[in-house]
Protein backbone atom coordinates (compact mmCIF):
# COMPACT_ATOMS: atom_id res chain seq x y z
CA UNK A 1 0.00 0.00 0.00
CA UNK A 2 1.19 3.51 -0.83
CA UNK A 3 0.25 6.38 1.40
CA UNK A 4 1.43 9.94 1.63
CA UNK A 5 0.37 13.09 3.45
CA UNK A 6 0.57 16.25 1.38
CA UNK A 7 0.90 19.27 3.64
CA UNK A 8 0.47 22.09 2.93
CA UNK A 9 -1.87 21.29 0.09
CA UNK A 10 -1.51 24.54 -1.84
CA UNK A 11 0.29 24.16 -5.15
CA UNK A 12 0.50 20.39 -4.87
CA UNK A 13 -2.14 19.21 -7.35
CA UNK A 14 0.49 18.24 -9.93
CA UNK A 15 2.63 16.47 -7.32
CA UNK A 16 -0.33 14.47 -6.05
CA UNK A 17 -1.30 13.37 -9.57
CA UNK A 18 2.33 12.32 -10.18
CA UNK A 19 2.38 10.43 -6.88
CA UNK A 20 -0.74 8.46 -7.82
CA UNK A 21 0.37 7.75 -11.39
CA UNK A 22 3.81 6.58 -10.24
CA UNK A 23 2.51 4.42 -7.38
CA UNK A 24 3.46 0.75 -7.83
CA UNK A 25 -0.23 -0.19 -7.48
CA UNK A 26 -1.20 2.05 -10.42
CA UNK A 27 1.75 2.07 -12.78
CA UNK A 28 1.27 -1.37 -14.36
CA UNK A 29 -2.28 -0.59 -15.52
CA UNK A 30 -1.67 1.50 -18.60
CA UNK A 31 -5.23 1.00 -19.78
CA UNK A 32 -6.49 2.70 -16.62
CA UNK A 33 -4.00 5.58 -16.66
CA UNK A 34 -6.36 8.07 -18.28
CA UNK A 35 -9.25 7.32 -15.93
CA UNK A 36 -7.10 7.32 -12.79
CA UNK A 37 -5.38 10.58 -13.73
CA UNK A 38 -8.73 12.19 -14.44
CA UNK A 39 -10.43 11.13 -11.19
CA UNK A 40 -7.37 12.09 -9.14
CA UNK A 41 -7.28 15.53 -10.74
CA UNK A 42 -11.00 16.12 -10.23
CA UNK A 43 -11.00 15.04 -6.58
CA UNK A 44 -7.79 16.82 -5.60
CA UNK A 45 -8.75 20.07 -7.34
CA UNK A 46 -12.08 20.04 -5.51
CA UNK A 47 -10.44 19.51 -2.13
CA UNK A 48 -7.77 22.09 -2.89
CA UNK A 49 -10.37 24.70 -3.87
CA UNK A 50 -13.06 24.14 -1.27
CA UNK A 51 -11.97 22.12 1.76
CA UNK A 52 -9.91 24.61 3.71
CA UNK A 53 -10.67 28.15 4.76
CA UNK A 54 -7.13 28.41 6.10
CA UNK A 55 -5.13 27.03 3.17
CA UNK A 56 -1.89 26.98 5.17
CA UNK A 57 -3.27 24.30 7.46
CA UNK A 58 -4.64 22.20 4.64
CA UNK A 59 -3.53 18.62 4.16
CA UNK A 60 -4.55 15.64 2.10
CA UNK A 61 -3.64 12.04 2.78
CA UNK A 62 -3.68 9.87 -0.32
CA UNK A 63 -3.62 6.09 0.00
CA UNK A 64 -3.62 3.54 -2.77
CA UNK A 65 -4.11 -0.14 -2.24
CA UNK A 66 -4.56 -3.13 -4.48
CA UNK A 67 -6.89 -5.69 -2.96
CA UNK A 68 -7.60 -8.74 -5.08
CA UNK A 69 -9.14 -7.36 -8.27
CA UNK A 70 -9.73 -3.89 -6.93
CA UNK A 71 -7.69 -0.76 -6.91
CA UNK A 72 -8.73 1.30 -3.90
CA UNK A 73 -7.90 4.99 -3.66
CA UNK A 74 -8.57 6.89 -0.47
CA UNK A 75 -8.53 10.68 -0.14
CA UNK A 76 -8.62 11.99 3.42
CA UNK A 77 -8.71 15.68 4.28
CA UNK A 78 -9.30 17.71 7.44
CA UNK A 79 -11.41 20.38 5.79
CA UNK A 80 -15.01 21.43 6.23
CA UNK A 81 -17.48 18.53 6.01
CA UNK A 82 -18.25 17.99 2.36
CA UNK A 83 -19.88 14.99 0.71
CA UNK A 84 -19.31 15.32 -3.03
CA UNK A 85 -21.68 12.44 -3.72
CA UNK A 86 -24.86 14.21 -2.60
CA UNK A 87 -24.68 16.75 -5.39
CA UNK A 88 -27.17 16.03 -8.14
CA UNK A 89 -25.65 14.92 -11.45
CA UNK A 90 -25.62 17.57 -14.16
CA UNK A 91 -28.28 17.07 -16.83
CA UNK A 92 -26.20 16.08 -19.84
CA UNK A 93 -29.27 15.79 -22.06
CA UNK A 94 -29.79 19.56 -22.01
CA UNK A 95 -28.68 21.49 -25.08
CA UNK A 96 -25.15 22.78 -24.64
CA UNK A 97 -26.44 26.34 -24.52
CA UNK A 98 -28.37 25.54 -21.34
CA UNK A 99 -25.82 23.44 -19.50
CA UNK A 100 -24.70 24.16 -15.97
CA UNK A 101 -20.97 24.60 -15.91
CA UNK A 102 -20.33 22.94 -12.53
CA UNK A 103 -20.46 19.40 -11.20
CA UNK A 104 -18.80 17.76 -14.19
CA UNK A 105 -15.70 16.62 -12.33
CA UNK A 106 -17.45 14.49 -9.76
CA UNK A 107 -19.86 13.29 -12.44
CA UNK A 108 -16.94 12.02 -14.54
CA UNK A 109 -15.43 10.42 -11.45
CA UNK A 110 -18.67 8.51 -10.82
CA UNK A 111 -18.73 7.36 -14.43
CA UNK A 112 -15.13 6.19 -14.49
CA UNK A 113 -14.97 4.39 -11.17
CA UNK A 114 -16.87 1.30 -10.10
CA UNK A 115 -17.80 2.59 -6.68
CA UNK A 116 -17.46 5.70 -4.56
CA UNK A 117 -18.14 6.19 -0.90
CA UNK A 118 -17.95 9.13 1.44
CA UNK A 119 -17.74 9.17 5.22
CA UNK A 120 -17.03 11.83 7.78
CA UNK A 121 -14.65 10.14 10.24
CA UNK A 122 -13.07 11.81 13.29
CA UNK A 123 -13.23 15.28 11.79
CA UNK A 124 -12.00 14.20 8.36
CA UNK A 125 -13.63 13.76 4.97
CA UNK A 126 -12.87 10.27 3.72
CA UNK A 127 -13.59 9.59 0.08
CA UNK A 128 -12.92 6.10 -1.23
CA UNK A 129 -12.86 5.27 -4.93
CA UNK A 130 -12.75 1.70 -6.21
CA UNK A 131 -11.85 0.49 -9.68
CA UNK A 132 -12.08 -3.16 -10.73
CA UNK A 133 -8.88 -3.94 -12.53
CA UNK A 134 -10.07 -7.02 -14.38
CA UNK A 135 -12.88 -5.03 -15.93
CA UNK A 136 -10.51 -3.16 -18.22
CA UNK A 137 -12.86 -0.93 -20.11
CA UNK A 138 -15.88 0.32 -18.33
CA UNK A 139 -16.62 2.97 -20.89
CA UNK B 1 5.22 18.19 -21.45
CA UNK B 2 4.21 21.13 -23.61
CA UNK B 3 0.65 22.02 -22.70
CA UNK B 4 0.55 25.27 -24.60
CA UNK B 5 -1.96 26.28 -27.24
CA UNK B 6 -2.18 28.52 -30.22
CA UNK B 7 -5.15 30.67 -31.15
CA UNK B 8 -5.53 32.15 -34.63
CA UNK B 9 -8.43 34.05 -36.18
CA UNK B 10 -9.25 33.74 -39.86
CA UNK B 11 -12.38 35.54 -40.95
CA UNK B 12 -15.30 34.08 -39.05
CA UNK B 13 -13.26 31.03 -38.00
CA UNK B 14 -11.13 30.65 -34.92
CA UNK B 15 -8.43 27.98 -34.98
CA UNK B 16 -7.18 26.60 -31.68
CA UNK B 17 -4.27 24.23 -31.66
CA UNK B 18 -4.07 22.15 -28.48
CA UNK B 19 -1.14 20.18 -27.14
CA UNK B 20 -0.46 17.83 -24.28
CA UNK B 21 -3.07 18.19 -21.57
CA UNK B 22 -6.01 20.54 -21.25
CA UNK B 23 -6.59 20.49 -17.50
CA UNK B 24 -7.02 22.65 -14.41
CA UNK B 25 -3.59 24.16 -14.97
CA UNK B 26 -4.15 25.68 -18.38
CA UNK B 27 -7.91 25.59 -19.10
CA UNK B 28 -8.51 28.93 -17.30
CA UNK B 29 -5.84 30.55 -19.48
CA UNK B 30 -7.41 29.15 -22.64
CA UNK B 31 -10.80 30.42 -21.49
CA UNK B 32 -9.30 33.85 -20.94
CA UNK B 33 -7.74 33.86 -24.40
CA UNK B 34 -11.00 32.79 -25.99
CA UNK B 35 -12.88 35.49 -24.08
CA UNK B 36 -11.12 38.02 -26.28
CA UNK B 37 -13.32 36.85 -29.17
CA UNK B 38 -16.58 37.53 -27.38
CA UNK B 39 -19.06 39.36 -29.58
CA UNK B 40 -16.91 39.02 -32.70
CA UNK B 41 -19.56 36.96 -34.42
CA UNK B 42 -17.46 33.83 -34.84
CA UNK B 43 -19.13 31.23 -36.98
CA UNK B 44 -16.90 28.24 -36.17
CA UNK B 45 -14.26 27.33 -33.62
CA UNK B 46 -11.91 24.66 -34.91
CA UNK B 47 -9.80 22.77 -32.38
CA UNK B 48 -6.84 20.80 -33.61
CA UNK B 49 -6.47 17.95 -31.10
CA UNK B 50 -3.78 16.06 -32.99
CA UNK B 51 -1.31 16.58 -30.14
CA UNK B 52 -3.85 16.60 -27.32
CA UNK B 53 -3.53 13.56 -25.08
CA UNK B 54 -5.82 14.47 -22.19
CA UNK B 55 -8.82 16.59 -21.29
CA UNK B 56 -10.32 17.02 -17.80
CA UNK B 57 -13.63 18.57 -16.74
CA UNK B 58 -11.99 22.00 -16.76
CA UNK B 59 -11.31 21.49 -20.47
CA UNK B 60 -14.91 20.40 -21.05
CA UNK B 61 -16.06 23.58 -19.32
CA UNK B 62 -13.96 25.58 -21.78
CA UNK B 63 -15.85 24.02 -24.69
CA UNK B 64 -19.20 24.75 -23.02
CA UNK B 65 -17.96 28.30 -22.48
CA UNK B 66 -17.27 28.68 -26.21
CA UNK B 67 -20.81 27.61 -26.98
CA UNK B 68 -22.47 29.74 -24.31
CA UNK B 69 -20.42 32.87 -23.91
CA UNK B 70 -18.87 33.91 -27.21
CA UNK B 71 -22.20 35.32 -28.23
CA UNK B 72 -22.58 33.75 -31.65
CA UNK B 73 -23.20 30.11 -30.67
CA UNK B 74 -20.37 28.96 -32.95
CA UNK B 75 -20.09 25.53 -34.48
CA UNK B 76 -17.41 23.44 -32.80
CA UNK B 77 -15.10 21.23 -34.81
CA UNK B 78 -12.46 18.88 -33.41
CA UNK B 79 -9.74 17.50 -35.63
CA UNK B 80 -7.97 14.23 -34.85
CA UNK B 81 -9.46 13.62 -31.43
CA UNK B 82 -8.02 10.55 -29.66
CA UNK B 83 -10.43 7.90 -28.40
CA UNK B 84 -9.58 8.77 -24.80
CA UNK B 85 -10.44 12.44 -25.27
CA UNK B 86 -13.54 11.63 -27.32
CA UNK B 87 -14.68 9.32 -24.54
CA UNK B 88 -14.71 12.25 -22.09
CA UNK B 89 -16.87 14.25 -24.51
CA UNK B 90 -19.24 11.31 -24.79
CA UNK B 91 -19.48 10.79 -21.03
CA UNK B 92 -20.38 14.45 -20.54
CA UNK B 93 -22.89 14.45 -23.41
CA UNK B 94 -20.99 16.85 -25.66
CA UNK B 95 -20.48 14.47 -28.56
CA UNK B 96 -23.61 15.59 -30.40
CA UNK B 97 -22.51 19.20 -30.36
CA UNK B 98 -19.07 18.59 -31.79
CA UNK B 99 -18.22 17.85 -35.38
CA UNK B 100 -15.39 15.31 -35.17
CA UNK B 101 -13.15 15.21 -38.20
CA UNK B 102 -9.92 13.55 -39.19
CA UNK B 103 -7.37 15.02 -41.51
Amino acid sequence: MSTHCFKPLTGQVGNIIDYVMDAPEVKPYHELAYALRLVTEEIVVNINNYAYTDKEKGYLIVSIEKKEDNLIMEFRDGGVPFDPLVKEDPDITLPLEEREIGGLGIFLTKKLMDSLSYNRVSGENVLILVKHITNKKKN
Amino acid sequence: MDNSFNVREEGSHLFVELQGRLDTNNAPLLMEKLSAYKGKGLDTVVFDATKLIYIASSGIRTIIFVKQKLGSNPKIVFFNCSDDVKNVFTMTGLQNYIDFKNK
